[in-house]
């Protein structure tokens, strides 16, 4: 099903392994070019640096070509619109076979934006075909095929996230579908199907068919475990049913089974850091500690326990405190964890984000005027907590 | 590593049985770090600590309250700055390693509390005089040394940031473009200054092997700030001189670019060309706007088609030279 040569993919793991251990000084110099004559991988990709800008750029042609189309047959009307984008959509499709089976390219940025545009070109053909108002379940099954098609033919991480959110998307609509229930058993449904593709994509990474995947495979279990959390979260619940189901709950009002989901809330951050931590699962334990920001979200959101300044500072404090023990707790590496730096190599590179960060971040925070109140705390969190991958 | 892999490597022979040997004995007794995990508590604690701090104080400034508030944050700063100077190790002109990943995010909470209670003190009190816009030149001052001094990537960051509020440029990385508005030609003369002055400090920290390390930070602030002012200064110049504005870019890419290639630098040559693109592509579209004719925009659309297929083969080519180099 996958594109790619799978011989060629296996001897890229390969050589990434050489590569690995020859880092960490474990084969010589010999070896390591042994490997690699041996393994030869004949794949083309750029610095990631250069990904960026060829994808950018082959997305600003994709656009100007289909400018050029459009303006040439604007007097064919709606129907050469349509024509048009199937067109470029068949057509975006076919170059990244093209670029992928003969040209070699893997991971190169033109794959990416080629792909992307396909799939976006043939969505815009369903809507202007049916006058932009299909139902949303035919958009979230057209996007789910064409996703999961993309995924499984050239295994593009970022096509993975769409292909969790459609299928997501069309059970929510599907259930809608079915009236006064509906709003009883949608966040069960989502959570449901949230669990069955992380459970899933757990089994699936550790057999050998699907090891080209492994990255989607993770992408998987990253957005499972956020929707699965998404799915339980009260604010979530209540203010998705006040919006969709007019419930028309006042400040204060609880919805039916509160409790519930406040537990759910609470316990499932707690639950995935813990069952990380067993495991050693990093996916587990870096969602885990970002959905800790959901849970202090969510209650604050209700019960204002403190002003927000105070909450500020205990809270800093407590998360310093925290690390402060953690690394004094694992100076001395202890049940297979450490609190040193695994990977020396790409140490440089991190330092330099991390001080982007900061002064994104913190500039704010170092010359606090009265009428400023917006430190960038949020965005802070994703930057972050980003940094381990 | 997969060491299955490795055993099936040795059998074939590709590698010896000691290197294999080495493989499982560093995979087995392998170590589940969680270095960057609590890097990422600390750095939002220290972000929550200080901004909560920050606006307490500015909170209750009519009350009796924050003088305590004030004396409870001196006192925080100065045990952050003790901490600094007991664990610093020595200072040398290359780059120090941090003693621990907890000393990086103590002297960073110590800067930013110096800078709440030196901003504090100059609002209320206006020690520092109102010239020469003191406010930011003396935290700046603070941010600079303790950068060298302790040798934090962080704080020069800051530092950077500062200096250029002094001058009187927002250059925090998203706001760059949001936040100035480029269309007054004081903002883009001081841009151009900044950034030349941030190149000249990122090529002395080579040149006289003084915190080396520290280039790259100054180089990519120095560049961004000095292409984008270069860009808003000729889309100012709309309907004016926009060719000398070009001739500067030119110029100032031909620099950058052998500066990138020395350094062998792909982040670089990306933003560059980048920039020399948009660049090129304004001068076009306004020279086939003055031909005022449908054949323009189709040359237009042309044109944008021909020159991305174009930078996408230069970067591919540059690409393989950078490799080899």
């Amino acid at each position: 099903m996958i594109a790619y040569n799978s011989q060629s993919l296996d001897n890229l793991y390969v050589q990434e392994q050489a590569e690995m251990a020859k880092g960490a000084d474990c084969i010589t110099a010999e070896e390591y070019n042994a490997i690699i004559t041996a393994y030869p991988a004949d794949l083309y990709t750029p610095n990631p640096y250069m990904r960026i800008g060829i994808f950018i750029l082959t997305a600003i042609i994709l656009l100007f070509s289909f400018g050029l189309f459009c303006l040439l047959s604007i007097a064919g009307g709606e129907g050469a619109i349509t024509f048009l984008c199937v067109l470029f959509g068949g057509g975006s499709y076919a170059l990244a076979e093209y670029m992928v089976r003969e040209k070699k390219h893997y991971k190169s940025g033109a794959d990416a934006a080629l792909i992307w545009g396909a799939g976006i070109f043939l969505l815009s053909a369903l809507g202007i075909a049916t006058d932009a108002d299909a139902p949303v379940w035919v958009w979230c099954l057209a996007a789910l095929i064409l996703s999961l098609f993309f995924v499984l033919r050239f295994a593009d991480v970022s096509m993975s996230i769409v292909t969790h959110l459609s299928l997501l998307g069309l059970i929510f609509s599907g259930c809608v579908q079915l009236g006064n229930i509906a709003k009883l058993i949608i966040p069960f449904m989502v959570m449901l199907a949230s669990a069955g593709v992380y459970f899933l994509s757990v089994k699936l990474i550790a057999i050998h068919t699907y090891r080209h995947y492994k990255k989607c495979l993770q992408m998987l279990q990253c957005c499972a475990l956020i929707t699965l959390y998404l799915g339980g979260n009260y604010f979530v619940i209540r203010e998705v049913s006040n919006e969709m189901f007019n419930l028309d709950l006042q400040p204060g009002q609880d919805i039916p089974g509160g409790w519930f989901f406040w537990i759910l809330t609470v316990a499932l951050p707690l639950l995935y850091i813990y069952a990380g931590i067993r495991k050693k699962d990093r996916i587990l334990i870096c969602v885990g500690l970002l959905l800790i920001a959901g849970i202090v979200y969510t209650v604050r959101y209700y019960h204002s326990v403190a002003p927000l300044e105070v909450a500020m500072t205990l809270g800093g404090l407590a998360m310093i405190g925290i690390a402060y023990a953690l690394i004094r707790y694992l100076k001395t590496p202890r049940h297979g964890f450490t609190e040193a730096s695994s990977d020396e190599r790409h140490a440089m590179e991190a330092m330099q984000i991390e001080s982007l960060v900061i002064a994104q971040t913190m500039s704010h925070a170092a010359t606090p005027r009265p009428d400023q109140f917006e430190f960038g705390g949020g965005s802070g969190g994703g930057g972050g907590a980003s940094g381990d991958y | 590593m997969d060491i299955d892999l490795f055993e099936q490597l040795q059998k074939e022979g590709t590698i010896s049985a000691a290197s294999a040997e080495k493989v499982r004995t560093i995979t087995t007794t392998r170590l589940f770090s969680v270095h960057w995990e609590l890097k990422t508590i600390l750095y939002l604690g220290v972000l929550l600590l200080s901004g909560g701090l920050g606006i307490l104080v500015y909170k209750n400034i009519d009350t009796i309250g924050h003088q305590v508030i004030l004396l409870a944050i001196a006192l925080a700063c100065g045990g952050c700055f003790y901490y600094s100077f007991r664990h610093k190790l020595p200072f040398s002109r290359e780059k120090v390693p941090a003693p621990n990943s907890f000393f990086d995010y103590i002297l960073l909470l110590g800067c930013l509390l110096l800078i709440t209670f030196i901003t504090y003190l100059q609002v209320q009190y206006n020690v520092f005089g109102t010239r020469y816009g003191a406010a930011t030149f003396m935290p700046m001052l603070v941010l600079f040394f303790s950068a060298y001094y302790f040798d934090h990537l962080g704080v020069l960051s800051m530092a950077v940031t500062n200096l250029a509020a002094w001058m009187g440029v927002t250059v925090t990385p998203l706001q760059l473009l949001s936040a100035n508005d480029f269309s007054s030609y004081t903002l883009v003369y001081t841009g151009l200054a900044l950034g030349a002055l941030l190149i000249v400090a990122a090529l002395l920290s080579h040149r006289l092997r003084f915190k080396a390390h520290f280039a790259f930070t100054y180089s990519n602030f120095g560049t961004h700030v000095f292409l984008i002012a270069n860009l808003a200064g000729m889309f100012a110049a709309y309907d004016g001189p926009y060719g000398l504005w070009f001739l500067l870019l030119v110029a100032a890419t031909v620099f950058f670019y052998s500066q990138a290639m020395k350094q062998g630098s792909f982040y670089f040559i990306l933003i560059i060309t980048l920039y020399a693109y948009i660049g090129l592509s304004f001068v076009i579209v306004r020279l086939l706007m003055r031909t005022e004719s449908e054949g323009g925009i189709y040359a237009g659309l042309l044109y944008f088609i021909m020159s991305g297929i174009g930078a996408i083969l230069l970067l591919i080519n540059l690409n393989k030279k950078l490799k080899r180099a």
